[in-house]
């Protein structure tokens, strides 16, 4: 029996060796998390917010859920699909293209730059005012998107998922309250940004210029002014008289060089995503519209010729929503993208000084600013010209004619080529440039209706139906055909 | 395969004798159908109607063995006797059947308070698959098994319905007393799809919290409880040999048509793989079959990969193999076989086991090499065991047991959309044969640009060569695994052990994604591209268990038992995405641009201690209490909330032997009833807010974001709550046994990532919420309907389980949890409905149920409603084994009856032309099987349908991507699951051979479907596995096995 004794004394002592740190003390350090940073700064933050929105409004690489060239950019007629028309040039998408658009511009955008403005800000870990002013611009932005494409949204009670009074179900403001609090937010922005100041890295877009940013900041400013200037006439036209007043405290763009534009680069994934979809995965699904090739070759417009890649001899485009079947006998014929859009490097466009110009020619012309429409028209036209390093024919002015509305917006929208989402919001809300009746052969869902705006996310309806529902009934109903607020 | 022992015989030579007798019982008088049979021989015969027997050719030194069903078996010594009359005693050793259960303690099943099933070894090893869990389906009520056919894949397990909302439904894996970590990867399987199935003595099923509180938290979904083989009860040497070969072809063909070609608007044409231009040199050849060309607008139709192209009537056409010449479009009805591979499993077993007074061992060795239905997939797998027991006096016993597994192969394809995506006029054989069509095979050449490299296929626009796919592009691993453990068993005294245990589970996996190679696809160059992924999981239990066992009066017995054990979890990913070789086809690291590449690592760990204690109380060995209690502290909760206690009762009363009611109709009567509670912990690092890595921008700007799931510091365990109650009843002398069992399982509490409105800034927090119950009924029945004095028996086994789920409630203001999306049709966990609710888009129906149409098309819903739940109404299983003298038949039939799921790859199919539906009325139009509204919107009024809408648009309602209706299909179906025909060849025939026995048989899984109301696929398809069922969307089809077994034991 004593030897037994021995072999269980040793058997317990090498057992108690093995669960020695039979202590929970260690626990807490055991689980923290060696994989994650529990802070970090806003230099890491601006990179990815500014790539996941820019992408996500410029392309997208996931098929059925591309906001631009599964949507905006066929609605626009810019180009028309040569295939599967099912995908969006009939004005059919799927759930997984509003879901996702949505998710990403909260998810992946808003709630960083909102991060960034908690750090940076006067009551922050890290206070940077530069920060601050560019992550507050950049969020304006990402939310005018979001008002555009849905409607009303959670905007003053949204992203506050880890406040200390967090909010799971925001609820939705009107579209008229959020254009208040972005117009507001981007004066602040502009004061905020110091040319100067403390510098900051990881700015993807004007590589830390302050100055271009508060350009950009004012120039945004007077995009939404004049997209409310029909509803909210008297604010829009002090706002943009304040800015227009003062270019030394609100300097806008003066400038192709300060076009808001994300260049992207050869390396994956920072490459432009229409290069991604189109050139990696070889995605050879689209074609230039038949409508902007006949406008353009209405006017001769050279421009044609460095947006599009004729497919032999001349310029041809496809008919919007065909079937597949007659969609694809152009396959052949059609002119598709240049190089200039489907390059690695390609740049992913946000806001220009060609547009900026449109915006004036048409508040001049509104009689919202004092100025001359044909000067600001003119330069639009110049600098869109300019961009694509073509020249203005001699006749160009003269087969125009004289400048009215659809003339100024007709030419946005050729300037606008490539800025879907941008276009189609201008189109929405004037109506122009009025499209060609529709092909006999092409069918249309929606009730043949040109989208008017996108329908909320399912994940809306499941998971903040309360809050989604007063919002529908503020507008109406929940489709593709309800008109938005702007809508002149 | 049971254990056949080589036996040296003296007595070769030794004189033999014939002896006659009768056979009888006190209850039941003369026995006919006895077995008599000459120990260790094959000589034997069985009683007549009277009892009477007589056997030849019998030795002195001989044995008898007289046994029947419902008696004791019972050997005398043959001596100089030659009459013998033998009385047989009713059984009551099957009802004290010994089974394994928690901790590994052997108790009588009829002390169980809970149900409690087995599968005995050899019955997975002859119709075996690869994947030992798979061979548990259907033979245990309540087991639910999902797996794909590819070669090594894993299985989804599911006893008893899901219980958790989004964590871990399977069950735990315990061998020889130790926990084998699992995976759910469909495509690599892991834990329990790499056993040795030769190996295993025994499974035990243990469902439920009720039998697995002694486990912890992971045992809250059951655990299945593996035995191995250990050598003990080997007198001497033993060897056994095992080989088995199956051959695979895929099980259910779908109904394809095979009027209309690839292509569009009845046009097959291949230009170039794009639908390119047609050049002048083909336009007489195109006006041969179409009638016009117009030059320099005339496309091919290989970019469309659909199928409606041209009627495929042998007119002349250009396709991806002919070059500049033309074929004849022609069916290809057999292009579904030619596309698949016929598969194999070969399986090398071999074992050696010894033992004596000392101890045993045995050490195997079992190499397995699978060949897939798919081209170039294979699964290779070399298991290398030992167990072994020494008995140092009589108060020590050491045990070891240990394994190395070493898997490798190519898992590339998993599901493929080559009959969905696709040109019915494609013959696969000639595209398997691909590198002969090189030189005429025409390519896109884009001006200015290098012309295309990709290898022929029949076309360019979306699909590479599948074949060259498997071969050039594989997805391998090279997994190695140690797992064991060592123990020390403690005789203090004759009522006292002590067990010190300690076990560990390590395995090490590199696999390697080759995603591209370089090649030129219209004129773009992309360059080579592959992944290695370096995994490494280690888990080790240590622990010790004290049991006092005594009769404390001859009526009362006692079992105590107290054990601690400390649970180490750790794991490590290293994951590495080259983006660009620089020598194609050289897989290394160091061969990449640097600033293509994209890194990613992740470490994980944990630790959980416990303290656990189990009390049994007997009474007259009939009435039975059974107590436990368990106390863990997991590393992953916040430390308020670090400690849980759970308990577990129950009870037992074999209530035939209590109140005597023992009858020749009733044998044997037990009612069992327990409740049990099983705590669970969180996964580590949900306690805190992070930040995540997003890469870079343009390789040098660190890009982090802030993580969308929000962190919870104040979780707490999830607790799942059961009861169950059952009863056991035989009949006959246990010629028939019935066992019934009801249960109802609470989860409350449960750790969720619950999804919340993405406007939040956020996707979802981490939160203690939602309760699933699971109610279900579970029901075997067994018997021997006939049992022949000639020898021929008939056993059969019926199991039944119904399991009824329901999401009782979510966090507050959540309706609904979403367990898997595609498309936008998602599986849901809803309030008031079933785990797995399907919600998508459907048509809009009367109240009759009829489909709306207007135009000739269905009117879709707008907003998204229930179509289907993945849970199946009830399943089960019929187990029939026919034997006559040397011949054994096994038949097992598993069904499952109801559940949805969403198939997305038959609705699509439909969409793209390729099944047999599709070609009806594709010329004249198709009128839609409903009704339509003539009246007004306020007051409608329907009538039939009768708006003809062309083929092409009518089918093409088919996209269950928009109309998600259209994908849901009925998961029911009724299998012959297992066939096997056994034979033991005759001793004459083996002597020669120094061969002591040998069994031959003939097996096949997956024989017929006898019933399933899917017209293209075999419903028991998964695509994700885990908590994402009910989704498919092109999986390797499933395959029907036919092949032999062989065992010989030395």
């Amino acid at each position: 029996m004593k030897k037994t004794y021995k072999i269980l004394l040793t058997g317990l002592i090498i057992f108690a060796g093995g669960i020695s740190n039979s202590c929970t003390d260690g626990f807490d350090e055991l689980n923290t998390d060696p994989n994650n940073p529990t802070s970090i700064s806003p230099q890491y933050l601006l990179p990815f917010a500014i790539e996941k929105s820019v992408d996500r409004y410029w392309g997208g690489r996931t098929r059925f859920e591309r906001l631009n060239i599964d949507g905006a950019m066929l609605w626009m007629q810019y180009l028309s699909r040569n295939i599967y028309s099912n995908e969006g040039d009939s004005y059919g998408i799927t759930p997984t293209f509003y879901n996702n658009t949505w998710e990403s511009f909260y998810d992946d955008g808003l709630v960083n730059f909102d991060r960034i403005i908690k750090q940076a800000g006067t009551d922050g870990a890290q206070p940077n005012v530069n920060y601050e002013g560019i992550a507050l611009v950049m969020k304006v932005w990402v939310f005018s998107l979001l008002t555009d494409l849905y409607g009303p949204v959670p905007y003053s009670t949204g992203l506050k998922g880890t406040t200390k009074e967090p909010i799971y179900t925001p609820s939705y403001d009107a579209m008229e309250a959020i254009y208040a609090g972005l117009l507001s937010d981007l004066k602040i922005a502009n004061e905020k940004l110091k040319i100067g100041g403390p510098s900051v890295s990881g700015d993807i877009l004007y590589n830390g210029d302050i100055l271009k940013w508060k350009k950009f900041a004012n120039s945004l400013r007077l995009r939404l002014a004049n997209r409310q200037a029909t509803k909210k006439p008297t604010e829009s036209k002090a706002i943009m008289a304040e800015i227009l007043s003062n270019p030394a405290t609100f300097p806008i763009f003066t400038s192709n060089a300060d076009n808001a534009a994300l260049k992207h680069t050869a390396t994956l994934p920072s490459n432009n995503e229409w290069h991604q979809v189109m050139i990696q995965d070889g995605r050879t699904d689209w074609s230039l519209s038949k409508t902007f090739v006949d406008f353009m070759k209405k006017y001769d417009d050279p421009r044609l010729g460095a947006i599009g890649k004729s497919n032999g001899g001349s310029f041809e485009g496809i008919p919007n929503g065909l079937p597949d079947a007659i969609a694809t006998t152009y396959l052949s014929s059609a002119a598709v993208l240049s190089s200039r859009f489907t390059d690695a490097s390609a740049p992913s466009v946000i806001m220009t000084y060609s547009e900026l110009q449109f915006i004036l020619a048409e508040a001049a012309l509104d009689g919202d600013i004092s100025g001359n429409t044909t000067e600001f028209f003119q330069k639009g036209v110049k600098a869109s010209f300019d961009y694509y390093g073509v020249n203005i024919p001699a006749s160009f002015y003269a087969s125009i004619g004289t400048i009215s509305k659809a003339k100024i917006m007709e030419q946005k929208w050729v300037a606008l080529f490539g800025q879907g989402v941008e276009a189609w919001t201008e189109y929405r809300r004037t109506g122009y440039p009025v499209m060609p009746t529709k092909d006999p052969r092409a069918s249309f869902e929606n009730n043949g209706i040109l989208p008017t705006r996108l329908p909320y996310p399912t994940t809306e309806y499941s998971l903040n139906k309360a809050e989604l529902d007063k919002a529908i009934t503020a507008i109406g109903s929940d489709n593709m055909q309800t008109k938005l607020w702007w809508t002149e | 395969m049971t254990l056949f022992l080589f036996t040296v015989a003296f007595s070769m030579h030794a004189q033999t004798k014939s002896i006659s007798g009768v056979v009888s019982s006190k209850e039941d008088g003369l026995i006919p159908g006895v077995s008599v049979l000459a120990k260790g021989t094959t000589n034997g015969t069985t009683t007549n109607a009277e009892g009477k027997f007589k056997i030849e050719n019998v030795q002195p030194e001989d044995y008898l063995v007289f046994s029947a069903i419902g008696y004791a078996t019972i050997e005398l010594p043959v001596g100089n006797k030659t009459k013998f009359d033998v009385i047989l005693s009713t059984d009551t050793k099957v009802l004290n059947e010994v089974v394994v259960t928690a901790l590994g303690i052997s108790r009588e099943k009829k002390s169980l308070g809970f149900s409690q099933q087995e599968v005995k070894g050899e019955s997975l090893t002859e119709a075996r698959s690869a994947n030992v869990a798979n061979g548990l389906s259907g033979k245990i009520a309540g087991v639910q098994i999902t797996s794909n056919g590819g070669p090594g894949s894993g299985s989804n397990i599911i006893i008893r319905g899901s219980s958790s909302v989004a964590g871990n439904n399977q069950p735990l894996i315990v061998i020889d007393g130790v926990p084998m970590q699992q995976s759910t990867s469909n495509q690599f399987g892991g834990g329990i799809s790499e056993i040795n199935p030769d190996n295993i003595k025994e499974m035990s099923v243990l469902k439920g919290p009720n039998a697995a509180a002694l486990y912890g938290s992971r045992a809250a979904n059951g655990v299945i409880l593996i035995t191995t083989k250990n050598g003990s009860g080997t007198k001497g040497i033993g060897i056994e040999y095992n080989a088995n070969v199956t051959f695979e072809r895929p099980f259910i063909k779908p109904d394809f048509q095979n009027t209309y070609g690839g292509g569009n608007g009845y046009r097959t044409w291949y230009s170039d793989g794009w639908s390119g231009v047609i050049g002048n040199d083909a336009a007489d050849q195109y006006r041969a079959a179409y009638g016009s060309f117009v030059p320099g607008k005339t496309t091919g139709t290989a970019g469309t990969d659909e199928s409606w192209g041209a009627p495929m009537d042998g007119r002349l056409t250009r396709q991806w193999w002919t070059g500049t010449d033309v074929a004849p479009l022609t069916p290809q009805p057999n292009n579904w076989n030619e596309f698949w591979d016929t598969g194999s499993s070969v399986t090398n077993s071999i074992a050696l086991a010894g033992g004596n007074d000392l101890g045993s061992f045995r050490l195997s060795y079992a190499k397995l090499s699978q060949k897939g239905i798919s081209s170039f997939n294979d699964y290779f797998r070399d298991n290398v065991s030992l167990n072994s027991n020494y008995n140092f006096g009589k108060f020590l016993t050491a045990t070891f047991s240990g394994s190395y597994i070493k898997t490798s192969g190519n898992r590339n394809y998993q599901s493929g959309q080559q009959f969905i995506w696709a040109h019915r006029h494609i013959s696969w054989d000639r595209l398997a044969d691909w590198d002969s069509y090189t030189d005429t095979h025409i390519q896109r050449s884009v001006a200015g640009k290098l012309p295309d490299t990709d290898p022929p296929n029949w076309q360019h626009t979306y699909f590479t060569n599948p074949f060259y796919m498997n071969e050039m592009l594989p997805t391998t691993n090279d997994k190695n695994r140690i797992l064991g453990n060592v123990a020390l068993n403690f005789k203090l005294t004759d009522d006292l052990k002590l067990m010190l245990r300690s076990g560990t589970d390590f395995w090490g996996d590199t696999r390697i994604n080759i995603a591209n190679f370089e090649r030129i696809r219209n004129g773009n160059q992309t360059p080579g591209r592959y992944s290695e992924e370096v995994l490494n999981s280690q888990e080790t239990n240590h622990d010790f268990l004290l049991t006092y066992d005594k009769m404390l009066t001859s009526d009362f017995s006692f079992l105590a038992q107290v054990g601690g054990a400390q649970r180490l979890n750790s794991y490590k990913r290293n994951y590495t995405y080259v983006g660009e070789l620089i020598v194609d086809g050289l897989y290394n690291l160091s061969n990449s641009n640097p600033s293509q590449n994209v890194a990613e690592s992740r470490i994980e760990k944990s630790e959980v201690q416990s303290l656990y204690s189990s009390f049994q109380f007997g009474y007259l060995n009939a009435l039975f209490l059974d107590i436990t209690a368990r106390n863990d502290w997991s590393s992953t909760l916040p430390s308020e909330d670090r400690s849980y206690f759970y308990p577990s009762v129950s009870a037992s009363a074999v209530f035939t032997d209590l109140m005597n009611l023992q009858s020749n109709i009733l044998t044997f009567g037990k009612v069992r009833a327990s409740w049990a509670q099983v705590g669970n912990d969180a996964n580590p690092y949900q306690l805190a807010q992070t930040f995540r890595s997003g890469g870079s921008w343009n390789g040098s700007a660190a890009q982090y974001y802030e993580n969308t799931t929000i962190a919870n510091s104040s979780l707490k365990p999830e607790i799942t709550t059961g009861i169950e109650a059952g009863l056991d009843l035989r009949f006959f002398r246990n010629k028939l046994g019935l066992d019934i069992t009801y249960y109802n399982q609470t989860t409350e509490n449960q750790i969720l990532g619950v999804e919340i409105s993405k406007a939040s800034g956020y996707g979802q927090r981490i939160l203690n919420a939602g309760k699933i119950t699971n109610k279900g009924l579970e029901l075997t029945l067994s018997g021997t309907p006939i049992d022949l004095p000639s020898g021929f028996k008939w056993d059969i086994s019926v199991n039944y389980a119904r399991n009824r789920n329901e999401v009782i409630e979510l966090a507050e203001g959540l309706e609904t949890f979403t367990l898997q999306e595609r498309r936008g049709l998602v599986s849901l966990a809803k309030i008031g409905e079933p785990y797995g609710t399907l919600y998508g888009i459907g048509f809009k129906r009367t109240d009759a149920g009829q489909v709306i149409y207007e135009n000739g098309l269905p009117i879709t819903e707008t907003t998204p409603q229930v179509l289907g739940s993945v849970q199946p109404k009830w399943m089960g299983g019929i187990n029939n084994t026919f034997s006559y003298k040397r011949l054994v038949i096994n038949a097992l039939i598993d069904a499952r009856i109801g559940g949805s799921f969403y198939d997305e790859g038959t609705a699509t199919g439909r969409w793209t032309g390729q099944y047999a539906e599709t070609a009806i009325g594709r010329e004249e139009g198709v009128i839609g099987e409903g009704v339509m509204n003539v009246g007004t919107a306020e007051s409608p009024q329907y009538v039939s349908n009768d708006v003809i809408i062309p083929g092409n648009v009518f089918y093409g309602r088919n996209n269950p991507r928009r109309y998600h209706e259209v994908g849901i299909f009925d998961g029911t179906f009724v299998k012959l699951r297992e066939v096997s025909i056994g034979w033991r060849v005759p001793e004459t025939i083996l002597s020669r051979a120094k061969i002591q026995s040998a069994k031959i048989s003939l097996v096949g899984r997956n024989v017929l479907m006898l019933f399933s109301n899917h017209p293209h696929v075999d419903p028991e398809v998964d695509a994700y596995g885990g908590n994402s069922q009910g989704f498919t969307y092109g999986q390797l089809p499933s395959s029907r096995s036919l092949g032999f077994n062989l065992s010989l034991g030395f």
